[in-house]
């Protein structure tokens, strides 16, 4: 095929050739684009739409249409559009419908663009009003699909533009209906799924106009790509700050039992969402949470983070998990049960992560790991057992600052027993005896060194620990020897009130007159 | 032999906050999951690029030509790709549909209620006796509203609906139609002042109207002319259809 070296430009290729091929050439081409917006979209929830939910028969003709122009040249070619929309609406007689597709599908073939979706001139153009006309009641496929993918790139837009999007949000949600077809319903969800994304008060306003319902009961049947584009839609709806939503969706029929199923699915994308799904729900809605639990979820999360391999997949478990377990001991008490291989396994899953070469995957699972260490003597024992530990040691020694810290807090965690309410807890002498031959102390004292009080917070408490449990004295000469001394000294120049007692009370008791005065 | 500071000691013990291991949690919005956060919409993106085996599947069924369906369902005989496409096809357009005018609608509740709103008599009767007949359109709500116009303010009101969203749109007239509605128009466009909602306004006016000729008429329905009393109102679209023109002519005798 001519042209194989394609130039970063966003000609199409001809859909008759395999589909293998199509899908390298879309994939090398989309490359390209993806590397610019990776910079742009650092922080957004949105999903521009750039393949179609259906791909329409002439998809062929696409491409002779897809021309590599200046941005002014279609820029007017957007303005255009919008006007042919605009009579094309207005049009009675027959072929009206066509007449609509042809100018809906010009405008959705400019707002596809990757790099320049001219959103902005077809809003100024008055693209919304005449979009919110293709989607009323009875209308063709078709035109409702063309319509809902302009309205869904439009808003993956700034905010403004997704705030452009309200006077249509109640005719999208309607079309969310059990008897749309199937694209219609996943595309509308596509573009309701990106206004949610933008912000709180848009996530309010969808709920209060009856979204949540619909695109729950979308996820409910076994496969599809409606299916995943619903739980990604539902995710970004129900993520708060406000816990209602996920209250509410938790609460709707079949709700949980999908959520469980999909997550024994081989479909690895399905799964993936659904588990963002369940983030959600378990860092909101305490309801959420026990229904689930009382579900049996841990142990279906667990398997399904020891089976993943890859990163997308493994980021929401992980979460799920962690969230499970930090809203309550419930999990890490009765759940995770120490003579149970669900306990080992979801241990072993933490290691792999904390292997990973991706910064906040370790941090994350090291963030979870704390929360198992918090539990019974048991389960510290069982981490100690575990490949864990020695990977705790390496990190704290040569991590960046934030993983140090979540590390510190599982280490200090394994050496001290649970608080049974009677004043000071009492420490695991073999965990800590063992932590310290191996030289973590030095990373403890960098902790106090931080500017970070709650770091130079867990450094104080972990010396404290090593001055008062280390046998035979040894605890004051190791300090001094690792430079401990000086840095617990700074801190009493410390603006914190906090952090300079603290580190005065250390000095005195451990270092003072008397010290030196040993043998 | 260690000589410590005994009061020292019990200072320490009293006001220094020992390291408890405490479960420690973080808001869906902590700056700690943000890097997690970036990475899923970074990837989701990537995602995106790779063609799903559905996607693959249609694209087979693009080339080939014997597995199409011409939809049986007479006066529609859309052109349809695939068996599952006809379902899909089938569920959209021929279940939730209006019996009388054709409408299509996206639920079957939408539906009910438009069949209720637009062609039951019964419904126009009740609504004319002062009763709250018009369901708000978010399912759950559970609201009734004495007037379609009121309806739609309760929609903007409570669930926040734009102005411009008009449940019943008016389906394409006919030529008579058309040509009456244009005399109408010319009425109203000398009393109604023209605003970005002056065309919907005005098809709400002109419906309004009709609706108020089918409420009168209906009310001055008297019991002798009525049906017999075997009769169920509803929505059955034969006992629509038997009412309406009934009505419709009564209008125009006025």
């Amino acid at each position: 095929m001519a042209g194989e070296t394609t130039p970063p430009s966003h000609r199409r290729h001809p859909i008759k050739h395999t589909v293998g091929n199509a899908a390298v050439q879309r994939r090398r081409q989309h490359a390209v684009s993806v590397a610019k917006e990776r910079r742009e979209a650092m922080f957004r929830t949105k999903r521009l739409c750039m393949e179609g939910i259906s791909i329409s028969s002439d998809a062929a003709t696409d491409n002779e249409m897809m021309v590599d122009e200046e941005p002014m040249v279609l820029e007017s070619q957007t303005s255009k559009a919008v006007e042919e929309l605009k009579l094309a609406v207005s049009f009675k007689g027959k072929d009206a419908v066509e007449k609509k597709v042809h100018a809906l599908r010009e405008l959705r073939r400019l707002l596809s663009r990757s790099g320049f979706p001219f959103v902005e001139i077809a809003l100024k153009s008055g693209a919304v009003p005449l979009l919110a006309q293709c989607l009323s009641f009875g209308s063709e496929d078709e035109q409702v699909l063309e319509a809902a993918w302009c309205l869904t790139n439009i808003a993956a837009g700034t905010p403004e533009q997704t705030k452009a999007l309200l006077p249509t949000l109640p005719l999208l949600i309607a079309h969310l209906g059990e008897k749309s077809s199937l694209s219609v319903s996943e595309q509308c969800a596509w573009a309701l799924g990106n206004v949610a994304g933008e912000s709180d008060e848009l996530r309010e306003l969808l709920i209060s106009q009856g979204a949540l319902i619909p695109i729950a009961k979308m996820m409910l049947p076994d496969n599809g790509s409606t299916v995943r584009t619903a739980a990604w839609a539902l995710s970004n709806l129900i993520k708060g700050p406000d816990p209602d939503a996920a209250t509410e969706l938790i609460k709707i029929d079949g709700v949980v039992d999908a959520i469980l199923r999909h997550l024994k699915k081989p479909d690895i994308e399905l799964a993936t969402e659904v588990s963002w799904v369940v983030v959600y729900l378990s860092t909101l809605s305490d309801v959420a949470t026990s229904v689930l639990m009382k579900a049996d979820i841990v142990q279906i999360l667990v398997d399904r983070l020891a089976a993943s391999n890859n990163l997308q997949s493994i980021i929401p478990l992980l979460r799920s998990l962690g969230n499970l377990m930090s809203s309550d001991a419930y999990t890490t008490n009765v759940v995770l049960d120490p003579g149970h291989e669900i306990t080992e396994s979801i241990i072993r899953s933490l290691s792999k992560c904390l292997k990973s070469e991706h910064r906040f995957l370790k941090k994350e699972a090291a963030w979870v790991l704390s929360n198992i260490a918090a539990g019974s003597v048991a389960h510290k024992q069982l981490i100690c057992k575990s490949e864990a530990v020695s990977l705790l040691l390496q990190l704290l020694a040569g991590a960046p600052f934030d993983i140090k810290r979540e590390v510190a807090y599982v280490l200090g965690n394994l050496c001290v027993a649970p608080a049974d309410g009677l004043g000071r807890p009492s420490l695991l002498l073999d965990h800590l005896v063992s932590f310290v031959r191996n030289g973590c102390l030095c990373g403890f004292i960098d902790l106090v060194r931080q500017g970070d009080l709650e770091a130079a917070r867990i450094g104080l408490h972990f010396i404290e620990l090593v001055l008062r449990g280390m046998p035979n004295g040894e605890g004051r000469k190791l300090v001094e020897k690792a430079g401990g001394i000086d840095a617990i000294e700074r801190l009493q120049f410390h603006e914190n009130d906090d952090l300079r007692m603290m580190a005065g009370l250390l000095v005195d008791s451990y270092f003072g007159e008397t010290y030196g005065l040993d043998e | 032999m260690m000589m410590t500071d005994n009061h020292l000691q019990t200072q320490l013990h009293s006001e220094f906050q020992y390291w408890f291991p405490v479960l420690r949690r973080f808001d869906p919005d902590d700056p700690f999951f943000a890097s997690g956060n970036i990475e899923r919409e970074l990837l989701a993106k990537q995602v995106a690029l790779d063609f799903t085996e559905e996607e693959k599947q249609q694209l087979r069924n693009l080339d080939d030509e014997g597995s199409e369906v011409i939809c049986p369902i007479v006066g529609c005989g859309a052109n349809l790709r695939s068996l599952a496409e006809f379902e899909d096809h089938y569920n959209a357009r021929h279940t939730a549909s209006c019996s009388v005018c054709s409408r299509v609608f996206p639920t079957s509740r939408l539906l009910s209620i438009h069949v209720s709103e637009a062609h039951d008599s019964f419904f126009q009767a009740k609504v004319a006796r002062g009763y709250a007949m018009y369901e708000c359109l978010v399912e759950g709500c559970g609201v009734k509203l004495k007037s379609y116009k009121s309806r739609h303010q309760h929609l903007m009101d409570k669930h926040n609906f734009p102005s411009s969203f008009d449940f019943f749109k008016k389906a394409q007239p006919s030529k008579k139609e058309r040509s009456k509605k244009n005399q109408r128009k010319q009425r109203h466009a000398t009393c109604t002042t023209e605003n970005e909602e002056g065309s919907s306004a005005n098809a709400m006016q002109i419906e309004e109207e009709t609706l108020n000729g089918l409420v009168s008429a209906v009310s001055k329905l008297t019991t002798s002319d009525s049906t017999p009393s075997a009769i169920s109102f509803g929505r059955r679209h034969t006992r629509g259809l038997t009412f309406v023109p009934r009505v419709v002519q009564r209008e125009s005798k006025q």
